[in-house]
């Protein structure tokens, strides 16, 4: 059957006009719910960068000299494995540790680094992580070693509360992710109430079923759409209120945040899509149950 | 064009709608469907229509066996089928012009076959120069005229009118008849199910009268009454019984059916 393209937008269009206030209210929820979801996904990325060092159980590293010779980091990595606190250690060669640096910095500062001048490193697990500092002490001054790092408190303070937050966040994203299927349900309804003329005219003159539902179901998608790039917007406003904030300062852990491109692009792909879902599993029940074709 | 064999539609409510129902109405006939409410009338046309299935019987309608139909193809069947109601119908938001194009457009037409049908369908209802009124701007008569118009824009082989002048006085009444007696010429099929004494009366086509589910009398020249005039037509129920026409409605007697 020749669907007229035309026909079924001018009907969906029609349809949301009619519907304003109820088109409305679906589209807010739908972006403040997605919004609240890619916050918590924006959160848990902007994390993981800047704590990036410290994953996969990484307790301690140890920067060595840059002109420190490889003889000298054997002996110490030696030491490192030998040491009762320390459960295992991955070599990070000069060319890795470069490499790693040019994804850490902005592009205007990659230029001042080189492969010679970057450190090697050692990157421990504890066996118990609370003795960080103590290991940090007994390696401090070792010959070749320039220094030893771990995380402060601070970082483990704010990975505390973030990951707290994101839970929140994804929580409260879900209860309105709910609520807003649900609206959309009732926003199909009240349009398949108020066209049920059209629809007994369209099933009598001998209109196919999807010919007749697909006018409502795009309409809930289209909600569903207007909502996430409302929520597109704010995840991106938040990006660059991250840059904003930090100033380009690289030091500062609000700027170690912000999002690489592909990060803050997945984010957007994944509130769009769960935005598609929603409104199509709300519109989709709402066809279902209430259009009777 | 419709075969009913044997159909027994009942409710769940428990109501006997139609019994042991058998009925075989040709192509290009004209037929009167009459009685009292009740008697089953409206679940003929929800039978045709596949609204209503049966729940025993079995029914063609434009060669297409309704009841084993796959749902799917019930759209397809009722482009077949075309529809007058004696509420006429029409969507109060769209022009004269528009309802009967909206018929064209949801199966599908392409727009520049709705631009040339619509104003020769609308000529054919004597109705040219009301393409642009709205549905509230046009008499009853009109309405129903246009509604008519929009049963037959896609050519359906099957006119069904469930009481179509109910609401109409009964010149206008004659002007609707008219229309559907022109369209019947055109070799469509016309279904009129009525309770208009008068329009039964004038037309002199088959008549078919039911009664409590049954079919009481099948005249090839009927009028709405045994005793035209008396409306009193009830005292033939018993004589004939559904198996007798049946026998009566696969055999020779088909007075107007047309051959083309």
């Amino acid at each position: 059957m020749a669907v007229s393209v035309d026909f079924v937008a001018r009907e969906t269009g029609s349809n949301l006009w009619r519907n304003k206030a109820m088109t409305l209210a679906a589209v807010l929820t739908v972006a403040v719910s997605l919004s609240l979801l890619g916050a918590a996904l924006f959160l848990r990325q902007g994390i993981s960068n800047a704590t990036v060092k410290w994953q996969h159980g990484v307790n301690v590293i140890v920067w060595f000299h840059a002109d420190s010779s490889t003889a000298t980091q054997r002996v110490i990595g030696e030491e490192l494995t030998q040491n009762s606190y320390v459960r295992s250690c991955t070599y990070h060669s000069q060319a890795q540790d470069y490499r790693a640096a040019l994804k850490a910095v902005p592009a205007t500062a990659a230029s001042v680094l080189s492969a010679s001048t970057t450190p090697a490193s050692d990157w421990c697990a504890l066996s118990n992580p609370q003795e960080a500092t103590a290991v940090a002490r007994t390696f401090q001054n070792s010959p070749g070693v320039r220094n030893v790092q771990y995380p402060s408190q601070a970082i483990k303070n704010m990975e505390n509360v973030t990951h707290a937050l994101q839970w929140a966040f994804i929580i409260v994203a879900l209860v309105l992710l709910i609520s807003s299927s649900v609206l959309i349900v009732n926003t199909i309804r009240l349009a398949i109430f108020s066209r049920r003329k059209e629809v007994s005219v369209m099933k009598l003159v001998g209109a196919t079923d999807w010919f007749i539902r697909v006018p409502f179901i795009l309409e809930g998608l289209v909600q569903g759409l207007l909502g996430a790039l409302v929520s597109v917007l704010v995840v991106l406003a938040l990006n660059w209120t991250i840059d904003g904030v930090s100033s380009g300062n690289i030091t500062s852990i609000v700027y170690r945040m912000r999002l690489s491109g592909a990060d803050l692009g997945w984010t957007l792909v994944m509130v769009v899509l769960v935005g598609l879902v929603v409104s199509t599993v709300g519109s989709g029940f709402a066809v279902r149950r209430f259009l009777d074709v | 064009m419709i075969t009913f064999e044997n159909v027994t539609k009942t409710y769940k409510t428990g109501t006997v709608a139609v019994r042991d129902f058998s009925l075989v109405i040709s192509k290009g006939e004209f037929v009167f469907l009459v009685g009292p409410s009740g008697a089953g009338k409206s679940t003929f046309i929800s039978l045709v229509l596949r609204e209503e299935l049966p729940d025993e019987g079995r029914i063609w309608v434009a060669g297409r066996d309704v009841v084993r139909l796959p749902h799917w193809r019930v759209p397809y069947l009722r482009r077949n089928v075309g529809c007058v109601f004696q509420d006429f119908r029409l969507l109060p938001n769209k022009t004269v012009f528009e309802n009967i194009g909206f018929a064209m457009q949801v199966i599908g037409r392409p727009h520049y076959q709705i631009e040339k049908q619509v104003p020769q369908v609308l000529e054919l209802v004597g109705l040219g120069d009301k393409a642009a009124n709205l549905p509230e701007e046009l008499s009853g008569g009109e309405q129903q005229r246009v509604a008519v118009a929009r049963a037959f824009v896609n050519r359906p082989l099957i006119l069904l009118a469930d009481e179509p002048t109910g609401n109409l006085d009964p010149v206008t009444s004659e002007g609707i008849m008219d229309l559907l007696d022109r369209i019947n010429k055109t070799g469509t099929t016309v279904v009129v199910a009525t309770h208009d004494v008068q329009v039964v009366d004038t037309m002199r086509r088959r008549v078919i009268e039911l009664g409590d589910g049954l079919i009481v009398r099948d005249d090839a020249r009927g009028t709405y009454s045994t005793s035209p005039g008396t409306g009193s037509g009830g005292d033939r129920a018993d004589t004939y019984r559904a198996g007798d026409v049946r026998a009566r409605g696969a055999g020779s007697r088909r007075p107007f059916s047309r051959t083309r």
